[in-house]
């Protein structure tokens, strides 16, 4: 049947449960995001970083290197060859990086993401159909979870799986099938603390530049006052007012490794003071989504 | 199977009470809910379609409980809200594909659907545009494609035609009226435009400060002014006025006719004779006696006022 034929025609088929719509709000995010080409040069400062740590894993692994380089440049991009305590730490510094620049991608996607749909009236659009507001607010955590893996999660994956595909053995892989359990972790404490926040942020601001100063002031000036705090009281706990800081500590927390004791002792603090700022989010956000843009 | 059935359902917002005890039986076919900026008719759509539980009452729609089935129920309504929406970014056929995803289709499903029906409403041409790129009347024709996408059998269109220009505001009163004709499917236009549901609908719910003022097929609305007589008379004004009024006949005028010219109800068994005597004893003659045949406009002021006055006493 020609579809060019300006006549209406029924459709018989079954409709799928309503959590299937998630992905579809995934995939319409990532379009959303990929299609605008101020985004591209943070995507491709975080695919810049990828290819330099790459390439010195490739370099150490597979070129006739002196010991003494190659142990150097393994250590400056935080990896080590000796089997110790803290060989998995390139991972932590490398997905510590990518975060830099999700966070700055995520201060710029809010208003696309969510915002929009509050400001310009498409949450009824999203609502009226099958799913509901759970059915929303999840499509919408995946979809930032989605970006934040893209540049966090899986390359740290693909890093991994060089490493121990230019190993001479499958040996890397067996002997630290930790790692990847770590990444794992470590993505899902910020794929769900991001999302989390930037979504209800999103929500209440809506608009760009708000979202930003909201986003950067968390993160970055509330780190700053918590460090200066912290310094002039020499109490170490203020230091958890800093919820970048805290993501990291907990990401620590998934791999095992602390630079001192104290922030092992800090880092169970962090995981629950993120745990409440992400429930208490997230209760706000089910409020938001219920009460505003339904009832008008 | 009543398409809506729903009983003493109330639903306030803090202190205003935006439905009133609404009870409403509605047969398939086409129907208007017209009434003033907050006569309740959006509140009664989300309703309708489950995005709001009513304080009270209960409901079905095409045979599924308001309270309990709204997932199901959405189903099987198509809703286009009164605002368009609007995804940035992404075409025209993306967005009715990304509808129908979020309806439950299988996305190729969704996407081939989303091509015919983007045929259907015109925008064949302009499928592949970004939503940015799309006029105001296009955005429309655009969600009325979205609540499309998935053959509901049931359409509620809040606004359709709200922000048009005259000549989209035809256009797409035009594509309504096609499409009702060529599937059948039962419509609910929810609008304050009276010549939109004049139209297009073949049943009116007349909604007035939360409550249902008046409900049937335009057919029973007319009929039911069928004691409605406007008169015109030259001669003397007032003993005229005042013989009408003592042989029982109300003074029914919407609107200032002048001092010979009047809209007048009688009771059931007044004779149309009776005009012509009284106009005799009165010394005035009677030059005109026509039956009201009364427009929506004028029964939209007619049911709202009598309701108004009956709330007031």
């Amino acid at each position: 049947m020609d579809i060019d034929q300006a006549r209406y025609h029924g459709w018989q088929g079954r409709l799928q449960s309503p959590w299937t719509s998630c992905i579809a709000i995934v995939r319409v995010a990532l379009v959303q995001v990929l299609r605008n080409k101020a985004y591209w040069l943070l995507l491709a400062l975080g695919a810049l970083r990828f290819v330099a740590f790459w390439s010195i894993i490739y370099a150490v692994t597979q070129l006739a290197l002196p010991e003494d380089v190659g142990e150097g440049l393994l250590k400056r991009f935080g990896f080590s060859a000796n089997s110790d305590a803290t060989q998995d730490n390139g991972y932590i510094t490398f997905i510590d990086g990518q975060n830099v620049i999700v966070m700055i991608l995520l201060a710029f996607c809010g208003s696309l993401l969510v915002g929009g749909d509050f400001r310009t009236k498409t949450l009824p659009f999203y609502l009226s159909r099958r799913i509901d507001k759970r059915h929303y607010i999840v499509g919408k955590l995946l979809a930032v979870s989605a970006i934040v893996s893209l540049l966090t999660v899986v390359p740290a994956l693909l890093l991994f799986l060089e490493y121990g595909m230019f190993a001479s053995s499958t040996s890397y892989w067996i002997d630290n099938w930790r790692i990847p359990v770590s990444v794992l972790a470590f993505g899902a404490v910020i794929c769900i603390v991001n999302s989390i926040l930037l979504v209800t942020i999103s929500a209440y601001l809506q608009r760009i530049v708000p979202i930003t100063i909201t986003w950067a002031t968390m993160f970055l000036l509330l780190g700053r006052l918590s460090a200066y705090v912290a310094r002039e009281t020499q109490v170490e706990y203020w230091r958890l007012l800093d919820p970048w800081r805290d993501m990291r500590l907990v990401g620590r927390l998934t791999f095992g490794t602390f630079r001192n004791d104290t922030e092992h002792e800090l880092a169970w603090w962090s995981l629950g003071i993120l745990t409440t700022l992400c429930a208490m989010s997230l209760a706000a956000l089910v409020h938001r989504v219920r009460a505003v843009d339904v009832v008008e | 199977m009543h398409l809506v059935d729903i009983h003493h359902v109330s639903r306030s917002f803090g202190s205003v009470r935006a439905l009133r005890d609404v009870n409403l039986t509605l047969s398939s076919g086409t129907i208007g809910l017209v009434g003033n900026n907050g006569a309740g008719k959006s509140t009664l759509i989300k309703v309708l379609l489950g995005l709001l539980k009513p304080d009270s009452g209960s409901g079905t729609i095409l045979g599924c409980d308001i309270l309990r089935s709204s997932s199901e129920l959405r189903g099987r309504v198509g809703y286009m809200p009164e605002a368009a929406a609007m995804v940035p970014m992404l075409k025209g056929v993306e967005f009715v594909a990304f509808a129908g995803d979020l309806y439950g289709m299988p996305h190729r499903d969704a996407r081939r659907r989303a091509h015919e029906v983007l045929n259907y409403v015109g925008l064949g041409e302009l499928r592949y545009r970004r939503l940015e790129e799309y006029s105001a009347g296009n955005l429309q024709r655009l969600n009325l494609a979205a609540a499309l996408v998935h053959d509901p059998h049931l359409l509620l269109l809040d606004e359709p035609t709200n922000g048009l220009d005259p000549a989209g505001r035809i256009a797409m009163l035009q594509l309504l009226e096609d499409l009702i004709a060529e599937t059948g499917k039962s419509v609910i236009l929810c609008t304050h435009l009276l010549g939109d549901v004049e139209r297009i609908c073949q049943q009116i719910v007349v909604l007035n400060q939360g409550t249902v003022v008046r409900a049937g097929t335009m057919d029973e609305m007319r009929s039911q002014v069928s004691n409605r007589y406007e008169l015109t008379w030259s001669g003397p004004c007032e003993p005229y006025r005042a013989a009408l009024a003592a042989a029982g006949a109300t003074f029914a005028d919407l609107h200032d006719h002048g001092q010979s010219k009047v809209m007048v109800s009688i009771l059931d068994g007044f004779s149309t004779a009776r005009f012509f005597e009284l106009a005799h004893q009165s010394q005035a003659v009677l030059t005109e006696l026509r039956p009201d045949e009364e427009n929506l406009e004028r029964l939209f002021f007619r049911v709202t006022e009598e309701a108004a006055t009956a709330t007031a006493t």
